[in-house]
């Protein structure tokens, strides 16, 4: 489950299959040049110099051949493709026909382009008259991309020369490359963890969940870890397939019908029995859902939007905002100040050996967000305990939002701006990549429920500052709050769902 | 003011199903007036019917039954005036719905023919009041507000904004709370003269004691219930002297036979943990979410067969119901820990085989789903227990509700489309009007000392 933390560069590329290509084929030619590996755990031996992992959508592994069966298995949200206009909707992309402005103009670029589903609505039975409700919209993009290969190397050199030999590899069996991004990260203090600054110039991927399973498949220092960590304990399957989840039963994943006795490239691959599926083989095991967005971040609207609200504070207040600078509310927009640590009422949570303390919960020592704000980006994006009404339901608050937890392996692309406030021309930006095995109950509910919910905890007509819509963010301070307006700094350039299958599932993919 | 709840079902004549479907959505085209920006969403309902919280129009098709036509509203005050404002503004349109379903075989027979009648002139006002089914139990999230009281305070919340941050931004810096109140109070009066008035008492006392009265009755009800046979024992003969305890023990032994009656049926009991869903529907209903900060869910699912079912499922809801009304948390919004529920409402169709559910509530169908299984999943089990086919449950509130992905199947494929719906605040969450509400009272305030002032400051 290491996102690779050791090999610091790295290229996302977006596959596109020729209209000729069937069966999986191509990823036995894959397999020379870019094997796919288990990720090794931190200090569990070498990664090596180079890593590779794969993640298929829906269209892709339609136009592979995969039986009909398999691929009505799989999770509805990564059956309909996050294109879909009802998941647009409620993801804040799109409402009705109109793109929000927190897409680049004209829509995204790229995504899996998954075909509409056969819908019954043209079936008229006897006495049927027409409703006049419109028919569902099929939104598509300019690109279709059927699988995401990301490579990982240990220098920017490496990835783009490893990237050249997949290129030429792919060609000739009709996959192209139809989309790359560099992806980097680059820790100042390797030795706390890979904490690296986003564009905006924040620690980034501080808070993640700390899986655990019953079963005893997570393992710390090899002790089983069964239980939950008080704070950020989350089951396994919420992120593998196969184990069990938030719900308490193993996480749903795709099946394959059983196949005919002289067919044993699925038991040769490796596919083992479904647990409760008779005469179904587990094509989930071990596998997950990996949701990307492609998120293009301006970097000098960011930081002039924010001198332009500091501005403005200061002139309404001349006496008492003098602590209002550009820096004050960018904290506040993040929830963190720029090396992670959380803002709390007393100024920031004192680090743990030396890096950000992450085991925090709101309700005690900042129920009112006079630290945090209760809309900033970290609180909207994992709650924690912070929406308890009161003392007495804070457990079980906090173990209702960890069941919404997503484990983030995103990654930036693009290079760093030599003047944040200067817009250089060039595109730049967080590839957002998540773990997750309910796409709905995990990944949608965090952007909608949390950080796109305009009501949320108790706030009104405001979204998340970095990605939501452009509008008020109420930042707390005694004894009256005050509001910033926030523009516009991140918009979607693409993305879509992907299954990300374990290797026996891989090689029965290759055997297509 | 009292908040009313309250449904109308009709049996539809199953080749007018379709053509009632499509009445139903030209209403709502009708009424909504999106493509307009200058007139609001749904502007003749509010305008004209200013006593209306929530209404829905929906048809339930069933497996087992002709498909139901169901129009639920909840509204402020007498039902008459409801009605009558109600059929002022939609009758003809009601009652070409009315038209497609059944002539009823009760007492309503002759009702209905009058106001089918081809070009017939009469109200369809009586047909509804005489057509009316009362809930078995309701929750209401913001109990005690009017419709207009909620509507008024948030108009107080939108100018007090407007107040701070544009009007006059540099005023309110920098001084003391109790002058920061002082002042948005002389700022907001001239618009809202009412502020000047006394809060209106939500619930009064009489119907506290009402409330407290009745709850206390059905407990006691239900303990002389579970005493009667160790008193009659007595009465027989069998120890005599020691009355109190043969109730006592009577009362336990009662409570267990129950109990292992119940757990007697339930290790019986079939569950329908992957119903199959209706692909079509299931896109119809999606594509009415998620538009607005509320959304609205109707269900009906038929009711478990045989006596101690039916026995604890009337008790059940009775008790529910009366604990609803009276229990400090549900008086002040909560339905187990969550406040994001407008009203709840439950009640039995078809001589009581049948369960009805609608609800109101903040944010998306998941999320409300998501905050039943992980915040209230014990009295969900309770109440949705008695369903056909609800997960497997544990003495009537263990698991259930608990087996998250079961429960959500078996809730979905219960619903059906909600064609026509109208809230009167469609933006607002139960927090929210409750915020509105203490700012506005708080300004009704003359003076504030800082402490109150300071405290009252946090919802601005």
């Amino acid at each position: 489950m290491s996102g690779f933390g050791a090999l610091r560069f790295g290229r996302a590329l977006c596959l596109s299959f020729g209209p000729d290509l069937t069966g999986g084929s191509w990823l036995s030619v894959l397999e020379r040049v870019a094997p796919v590996t288990n990720a090794v755990p931190p200090g569990k031996g070498e990664t090596g110099s180079r890593a590779a992992a794969l993640a298929l959508s829906w269209s892709g592994l339609r136009q592979m051949g995969l039986e009909e069966t398999a691929l009505a298995s799989f999770s509805r949200p990564f059956r309909e493709g996050m294109l879909q206009e009802d998941r647009l909707r409620r993801l804040g992309d799109r409402r009705g026909d109109d793109w929000e402005t927190t897409v680049v103009p004209g829509g995204p670029v790229w995504s899996a382009n998954t075909p509409l589903r056969a819908s019954a609505a043209g079936l008229r039975g006897g006495f049927d008259v027409p409703d006049g409700t419109a028919a569902e919209a099929h939104v598509t993009t300019a690109l279709s991309v059927h699988a995401m290969l990301l490579l990982y190397t240990g220098s920017d050199e490496d990835a783009s020369a490893w990237c050249a030999e997949v290129e030429a590899a792919l060609r000739p069996v009709g996959v192209t490359v139809a989309r790359s991004r560099s992806l980097f990260i680059d820790p100042e203090h390797p030795e706390q963890g890979n904490i690296s600054r986003e564009h905006f110039g924040f620690a980034d991927g501080l808070s993640q969940p700390d899986p655990y399973d019953v079963g005893g498949a997570v393992t710390l220092d090899d002790v089983p870890v069964t239980q939950p960590r008080p704070v950020q304990g989350v089951p396994l399957g919420d992120f593998l397939i196969g184990y069990r989840n938030g719900h308490g039963e193993p996480s749903p994943g795709p099946v394959l019908p059983v196949p005919p006795p002289d067919d044993d490239g699925p038991a040769q691959a490796g596919l083992v029995r479904h647990p409760t599926a008779e005469g179904f083989l587990d094509l989930g095991l071990n596998g997950s859902y990996i949701v990307v967005r492609e998120l293009k971040q301006d970097v000098a609207a960011f930081w002039q939007s924010m001198d332009a609200n500091a501005d403005r504070i200061r002139r309404h207040d001349p006496k008492h905002a003098s602590h209002v600078t550009a820096d004050w509310i960018a904290e506040r927009v993040i929830g963190r100040n720029k090396d992670g640590h959380l803002l709390c009422p007393k100024g920031t949570l004192p680090p743990v050996n030396g890096a950000p303390n992450n085991d925090y919960l709101f309700w005690k020592d900042d129920r009112y967000a006079h630290g945090c704000p209760a809309g900033s980006h970290v609180r909207r994006a994992n709650p924690r305990d912070a929406l308890a009404p009161d003392d007495a339901s804070r457990p079980s608050l906090l173990e209702a939002a960890n069941r919404h937890r997503i484990l983030r392996r995103g990654r930036k692309y693009g290079t760093s701006i030599a003047d944040p406030r200067q817009d250089d021309g060039q595109e730049r930006g967080l590839l957002f990549m998540c773990l997750n095995t309910d796409i709905a109950r995990q990944f949608e509910f965090v952007q909608q429920t949390w950080l796109l919910n305009s009501s949320f905890a108790m706030l009104y007509g405001e979204e998340d500052p970095l990605l939501g819509a452009p509008g008020p963010m109420t930042i707390r301070e005694k004894p009256l709050r005050r509001i910033v307006q926030v523009e516009t700094y991140v918009q979607l350039v693409g993305g879509d769902y992907f299954f990300l299958p374990s290797l026996p599932a891989l090689r029965y993919f290759a055997l297509l | 003011m009292k908040q009313v709840t309250l449904c109308v079902p009709l049996e539809v004549k199953p080749e007018s199903c379709s053509r009632l479907t499509a009445a139903i959505e030209d209403l709502k085209r009708q009424e909504d007036k999106s493509a307009d920006p200058n007139s609001p969403n749904f502007w003749r309902l509010r305008e004209r019917i200013p006593t209306l919280h929530f209404m829905s129009i929906s048809v339930f098709p069933a497996h087992d039954y002709d498909p139901v036509f169901i129009l639920e509203a909840n509204f402020d005050g007498p039902e008459g005036a409801f009605w009558n404002d109600l059929t002022a503004v939609v009758g003809e349109e009601l009652r070409v719905m009315i038209r497609c379903c059944k002539r009823p075989s009760d007492g309503t027979g002759a009702l209905y023919d009058a106001v089918t009648a081809l070009a017939s002139k009469r109200s369809v006002a009586p047909y509804f009041e005489a057509r009316t089914q009362r809930p078995s139990v309701f929750h209401h999230g913001n109990r005690g507000l009017a419709c207009q009281q909620i509507l008024r305070d948030h108009s107080v919340f939108l100018e007090t904004v407007e107040e701070l941050d544009r009007r006059a931004p540099q005023l309110y810096r920098g001084e003391a709370p109790a002058k920061v109140h002082a002042d948005l109070r002389t700022a907001l009066l001239p618009n809202h003269r009412w502020l000047d008035d006394q809060a209106p008492e939500r619930i009064s006392p009489a119907e506290r004691i009402t409330d407290w009265a009745a709850l206390t009755l059905f407990v006691l009800l239900l303990l002389a219930v579970a005493a009667a046979p160790g008193l009659l024992l007595a009465g027989l003969g069998v120890a005599r002297d020691h009355l109190v305890a043969m109730a006592l023990a009577s009362v336990v032994a009662t409570a267990a036979a129950l109990l292992f009656w119940v757990r007697h049926l339930e290790v019986r009991d079939s569950s329908h943990d992957r119903p199959r869903q209706d692909e079509r529907m299931l896109r119809e209903m999606i594509r009415r979410e998620d538009w607005i900060t509320q959304n609205h869910m109707g269900s009906i699912v038929l009711i478990k067969p045989g006596v101690l079912r039916t026995v604890i499922v009337r008790a059940g809801h009775r008790g529910l119901h009366l604990a609803l009304r009276a229990l400090r948390a549900s008086r002040a919004g909560y339905l187990g820990s969550m406040r994001t529920v407008h009203f709840a409402h439950w009640a039995f169709l078809n001589n009581h085989s049948r369960l009805l559910f609608f609800s109101n509530f903040d944010h998306s169908w998941d999320s409300y789903l998501d905050d039943f299984i992980e915040k209230a999943h014990g009295g969900l089990t309770l109440a949705w227990g008695c369903g056909v086919g609800f997960p497997t449950t544990r003495y009537l509130v263990g698991e259930g509700a608990e087996h998250g992905r079961q429960f959500k199947a078996w809730a979905l494929a219960s619903r059906t489309v909600s064609r026509f719906w109208y809230s009167a605040y469609p933006d607002l969450t139960v927090d929210q009007i409750e915020r509105n509400h203490r700012i506005a009272n708080g300004l009704r305030n003359k003076s504030l000392d800082d402490s109150a002032a300071e405290a009252w400051m946090l919802d601005l």
